[in-house]
């Protein structure tokens, strides 16, 4: 086969691959499109959140104000950017404080069922056995239940205050987190180090927590934002259906069924604050995906490449830590 | 065979009767009086001792879970409350409309996002694709009640092509199933191309490739055949996790399905119902999923019953 050196368009070495092709190349592809849902996830999420962090700084009336002079006011007038709804309030003040709510529970949900999944996953991946079936066999009990009809009943035992919803929540998301991080586990522990370590005289345990779970951890935390999408989500559905935290908190799920009622004279109540949930949901569904379809790699190599100098295996990994 | 379906059975009828009776001691720890709920807040204290006499709840927790365990096995569980009728019977009653749809929504699921999901697996992080792919993940994000609030207030109020709420006619049915599907596709499309792209790049579908196999035949015999089992788990699982009620969008509708009745008997603490409820649905939803994992031999025929059923 003959090669046709073509002009130099990529330095001195001959090479029939053009950028144009270099383009079109599956990897770049993907990178791109990574990159692409990165920043848009990003930009989403922040429009959303930054508000909500500043709602206290920001020059908004407060979210309890009723003033029934200025009932149902549409959007954009008498100093509403969001209008007002049926008792006067300012939606775009109530729509932020309550994000402050949804999001605390969010996070802290996120944390617990992370926490709890991490442990029980990686103790049932590690050890095996008993402990692997019992904890298999509670992953596949709650599959079969009726999930959101138990969150109602719990929250209904133990009345809706926010640790308990947040409780409630991480309870529903906790075998996500389990079921990846077991299987991670039962991946990781078959390697030579762990049975290196072992001759070497380390305790099990230690070897659990100092080596294979560090391991697995980066990981298994990649889903973490998708699961604080998914507890966004659940807790506005409570927060709908009365079971949500009570008054003074003004969560997005009670403005949006407050709205219900209003829909036809006042669509500003159900569109708005479900449009921030919205945003907020898929900029970091987009983000959790992003992160996790990008190529290992790049990570680590754009970063060198930015730093101007060759990475060392360590740097790697903060990197790898720093952005996870 | 036989031995495997008789394991799953029984091991499902366990898992349906540990839920039951969870769910029996929960409602009972649960703070709110039946019987006020039924006499209403203006009960003297004699009648709501009559009302807690005549539906046995001043008996004490074990006598009462006794007596709930003999009303399970003769399958009469009891009165409820607030319907004054059969609890089974008002379950059985609400039963065909949540069957309606969820089967509706979960077929129109199928139809859509199997077709869409192959689609963006042949084209994957194209520009096109990106685009589909971040509407699907917006259609993930949408919170079902908003849809539907939205979907109602502008097909059933603003341009009345639909009915509002209930299911009077067909008609009814068309706006529940449009939302309830929104987040199905969303899911399952993105299932498929996932699947669907790790089966694109597998070597055994370029040496199809490379003996001629024409591209229809490798994505819809070769990708499809072995894309086909997780799909169907998917679409099966989310079916059977529908059965146990559509809680948010039957509210938003109306709709008179189960998952607005247990709303209603949480409110108003209606044990019977809320254990019939319970019983009726997670015993339909072991029963789809054993249903699921029969059928994984016809979709493959490597798949023996029983063996990997471990795996």
């Amino acid at each position: 086969m003959t090669t046709t050196t073509t002009p130099s368009s990529t330095g001195d070495r001959p090479s029939a691959v053009t950028p144009r092709l270099r383009a079109r190349s599956e990897a770049h592809r993907r990178a791109s499109a990574a990159r692409a849902k990165m920043w848009v996830g990003a930009i989403c999420a922040l429009v959303v959140v930054l508000p909500i962090l500043l709602a206290q700084v920001l020059p908004l009336p407060d979210p309890d104000a009723q003033d029934l002079g200025d009932r149902l006011a549409a959007p954009l007038s008498g100093g509403h950017l969001f209008g007002t709804d049926q008792l006067g309030r300012d939606l775009l003040s109530r729509v932020l404080h309550g994000g402050q709510v949804s999001l605390a529970i969010g996070v802290l949900a996120v944390l617990v069922s992370g926490a709890i999944g991490v442990v029980l996953g990686s103790v049932a991946g590690f050890y095996g056995r008993w402990v692997d079936t019992i904890v298999s066999r509670l992953l596949e009990a709650q599959m079969s239940l009726p999930l959101l009809m138990m969150l109602l009943l719990v929250v209904a035992l133990f009345g809706p205050s926010i640790p308990v919803i947040t409780f409630v929540i991480a309870i529903a998301q906790w075998p996500e987190v389990a079921r990846l991080t077991r299987s991670l586990v039962l991946v990781e522990r078959e390697k030579p180090y762990v049975a290196a370590a072992r001759t070497l005289g380390l305790r099990k345990v230690v070897v659990l927590l100092r080596h294979v779970v560090p391991n697995v951890l980066k990981q298994a935390t990649l889903v973490v934002l998708l699961l604080l999408a998914q507890a966004v989500l659940l807790e506005s559905a409570l927060s709908f259906l009365g079971a949500g935290p009570q008054r003074p908190f003004a969560t997005w799920g009670r403005i949006i069924s407050d709205g219900q009622d209003y829909v036809t004279t006042a669509w500003w109540m159900v569109t708005l604050p479900g449009l921030f949930i919205v945003l907020l949901v898929v900029g970091v569904n987009l983000l959790g995906d992003a992160l996790r379809d990008r190529p290992r790699r790049s990570r680590a190599s754009r970063l060198r490449s930015l730093l101007g100098r060759g990475g060392t295996d360590r740097l790697d990994r903060d990197a790898k830590g720093a952005r996870a | 065979m036989i031995r495997y379906v008789g394991t799953r059975l029984g091991q499902g009828l366990l898992t349906v009767f540990l839920t039951v009776s969870t769910v029996f001691v929960l409602i009972r720890l649960a703070p709110g009086d039946p019987a006020v709920a039924y006499a209403g807040p203006l009960a003297t204290n004699e009648q709501l001792a009559a009302v807690r006499e005549q539906f046995g709840l001043d008996d004490p927790l074990p006598q009462q879970y006794l007596l709930f365990l003999q009303q399970l096995f003769t399958g009469n569980l009891g009165l409820s409350y607030s319907f004054q009728a059969s609890a089974l019977d008002v379950v059985l009653e609400r039963l065909p409309y949540t069957l309606t749809l969820a089967t509706s929504a979960i077929l129109l699921a199928a139809v859509v996002s199997v077709p869409l999901g192959v689609w963006m697996s042949r084209r994957t992080d194209t520009r096109s694709e990106t685009g589909v792919n971040v509407v699907a993940i917006a259609g993930q994000s949408m919170p079902d009640f908003w849809t539907g609030i939205l979907l109602l207030s502008a097909f059933a109020v603003v341009i009345p092509i639909f009915p509002a709420s209930g299911f009077a006619t067909w008609g009814g049915l068309v706006l529940p199933t449009i939302t309830v599907a929104i987040l199905q596709v969303a899911l399952i499309s993105r299932l498929v191309r996932r699947e669907m792209a790790s089966a694109f790049a597998a070597p055994y579908l370029t040496v199809a490739r490379s003996r001629g196999v024409s591209e229809r035949v490798l994505t819809w015999r070769y990708a499809m055949g072995n894309s086909a089992i997780p799909v169907f788990t998917a679409l099966g699982t989310r079916f059977a996790a529908m059965l146990n009620g559509v809680v948010v969008v039957e509210v938003v509708f109306g709709w008179p399905g189960v998952g607005s009745l247990i709303v209603r008997a949480l409110e108003t603490r209606d044990y019977p119902l809320i254990q019939a409820t319970v019983l009726v649905t997670s015993l339909l939803a072991v029963g789809v999923q054993l249903l699921i994992d029969l059928a994984y031999p016809l979709l493959d025929p490597r798949v023996r019953l029983g063996k990997a059923s471990a795996a």
